[in-house]
């Protein structure tokens, strides 16, 4: 890989990805394709600061600034790290509110309208950071959005690890990216990762045999307009659905029972709605980096694995489960991995809306059901952040109006956070209740419309 | 070999062969050795599970795959003669 201060920094595959759903979100819904780390900070949190050490980490480190170009136009997209001197430095926008603003339950408004605002990549505006102080500094919200491409969810906290690293001086701000070996390539000669590419796309061309039909329907032109909100639980129901998780799915495999949750608590609003969706299809992020390569802090270092499901195996969370997993165990002996990360790879030379444009021609008009990951702990073992106590953090990705919903699942600190986000207009209020009343449901395995959780949103 | 004829001593050898193949593991690498501490995840442990099936024709159940049996290249290769065993 070039220099981290001169050179050009290749975007991965799957930032290429990503890129082509940035494309479409710029064009048809006047926005980009973003993602957003939320930490909930106790006190001592001292926003003046943290703008001082944003400001230096800029400095020293170029690819948070650096424009996304094509060299001469052609060839895969690069971060001009040699351009970067020339952009503005990320914001750091810090607003002040009272101290009964402040809400356990609730998120600045602005935190959502953060996620559905557009940034011209190709100048260089990658990420920035909103901070609400709330009261004389007892409470703090901070906010760092970025362009989906330049961290993933676990760069993202490897990021917010290495700045508060900064912060205490055991590592050197111009060090921050050192100890970074470039992002995992596909493997095999280009004869092998074409043939692995072409069975991807085999198998994608395969699912619009029986298309996915999402909350939000086929793509259409409408303003993005994203909101969220987390749902968290205590310590003792967390371990209550943890316990179940490894019960259910196998001590490994969690994430299949949340997806399976997911997925059910989708079919109950399609039933709602008195709607047969045909087929569920969700991707699932898998992490590339390669053992031993966990400091790969920037770009996105993932695969994907798709699942597949018919709306028959949908009634029984317990069949679910094992049809889920059944299809990761035959996609994993498959190479389905390496396939999409091969697929990916080529996507790079490709024009950025090339994705996009052919998964909507072959599905219908749709690209997935919905998003969904589980990032298992979050932050694990970071108790502070630049010394304010880090009380809750999660992660919100954006979702584009088709398919117009997401979950994501991580746990802080013992308590389960469950993050669903929708454009508004694709999901009724009370749509929306019964999704998150029906997942809650199958976590904690209750009998549907027995007394609420409590929750955070 | 058909699945019957594996002994623990070869079962030992076989989950060690295959992790040495999917994870960079040092020269000190042995079958006490953690292996979550060596780097088996969760795809790296299906991938795994997917090496001894090919070699001894037996799907280990994930409902075997605890954290005691995924202690060490013994304790899963226990696990394996288990099923093995039970048919």
């Amino acid at each position: 890989m070039s220099s981290w201060r001169t050179g050009d920094a290749p975007l991965t595959g799957a930032d290429c990805f990503l890129r082509s759903f940035d494309d479409e979100a710029r064009r048809f819904h006047g926005a980009s394709h973003l993602s957003q780390l939320v930490l909930r900070l106790g006190p001592n949190f001292d926003a003046d600061r943290f703008r001082v050490l944003i400001r230096a980490v800029v400095e020293a480190t170029p690819i948070l600034r650096a424009p996304i170009r094509r060299r001469f136009g052609v060839g895969p997209p690069v971060y001009r790290l040699a351009r970067a001197g020339a952009a503005p430095f990320p914001p750091v926008a810090v607003e002040h509110a009272p101290l009964a603003a402040y809400d356990d339950t609730a998120l600045p408004a602005l935190f959502a309208a953060r996620l559905s605002a557009r940034v011209a990549m190709e100048r260089g505006e990658l990420v920035r950071f909103d901070v609400v102080r709330y009261g004389d500094g007892q409470r703090t919200d901070l906010a760092m959005t970025w362009a989906h491409l330049l961290f993933d969810g676990a760069g993202s906290e490897l990021f917010i690890r290495r700045l508060d690293e900064c912060f205490h001086g055991r590592r050197a701000i111009a060090d921050l990216t050192a100890d970074d070996p470039a992002p995992a390539r596909p493997r095999g000669t280009l004869r092998e990762r074409a043939r692995r590419a072409q069975w991807w796309q085999a198998q994608m061309i395969g699912y619009g045999a029986a298309p996915p039909r999402s909350l939000g329907g086929p793509r259409r032109r409408v303003r993005q307009a994203l909101a969220y909100d987390v749902v968290t639980l205590s310590p003792a129901e967390t371990a209550l659905v943890t316990e179940r998780a490894a019960a259910v799915a196998g001590y490994l495999t969690p994430v299949l029972f949340y997806l399976a949750a997911a997925i059910r608590a989708h079919d109950a609003v399609f039933t709602t709605r008195g709607e047969d969706p045909g087929h569920y299809l969700v991707p699932l992020p898998v992490n590339r980096r390669a053992k031993g390569g966990d400091c790969v802090v920037f770009r996105t270092n993932v695969s994907l694995l798709w699942f597949h499901v018919a709306r028959e195996h949908v009634g029984d969370l317990a069949g679910l489960v094992a049809e889920l997993m059944r299809q990761r165990r035959d996609g994993i002996r498959d190479g389905a991995i390496e396939a999409a990360t091969a697929a990916m790879e080529f996507v790079r030379l490709a024009p950025a809306r090339l994705h996009s444009w052919l998964a909507r021609n072959n599905l219908g008009g749709e690209l997935a059901s919905f998003y969904f990951a589980f990032t298992n702990e979050f932050l694990p073992g970071m108790a502070t952040f630049l010394d304010a106590e880090i009380a809750n953090g999660f992660h919100v990705p954006s979702v584009l109006p088709s398919p117009g919903t997401s979950l994501i699942m991580s746990i802080r600190d013992g308590r389960l956070n469950v993050t669903l986000i929708w454009q508004r207009g694709v999901i009724s209020d009370d749509e929306r209740l019964r999704l998150r009343e029906h997942l809650l449901d199958d976590l904690v395995g209750r009998a549907s419309g027995a007394e609420p959780l409590r929750s955070s949103g | 070999m058909t699945t019957n004829d594996w002994t623990r001593a070869q079962l030992v050898e076989c989950v060690l062969e295959s992790v040495r193949q999917l994870l960079a593991v040092g020269a000190d690498f042995n079958p006490q050795s953690d292996l979550v501490a060596a780097g088996l995840d969760s795809l790296a442990v299906t991938q795994l599970m997917l090496a001894i099936e090919e070699r001894t024709g037996i799907w280990v159940d994930e409902s075997r795959l605890t954290p005691d049996n995924l202690r060490s290249a013994e304790t899963l290769a226990a696990c394996v003669y288990e099923q093995l065993a039970d048919g």
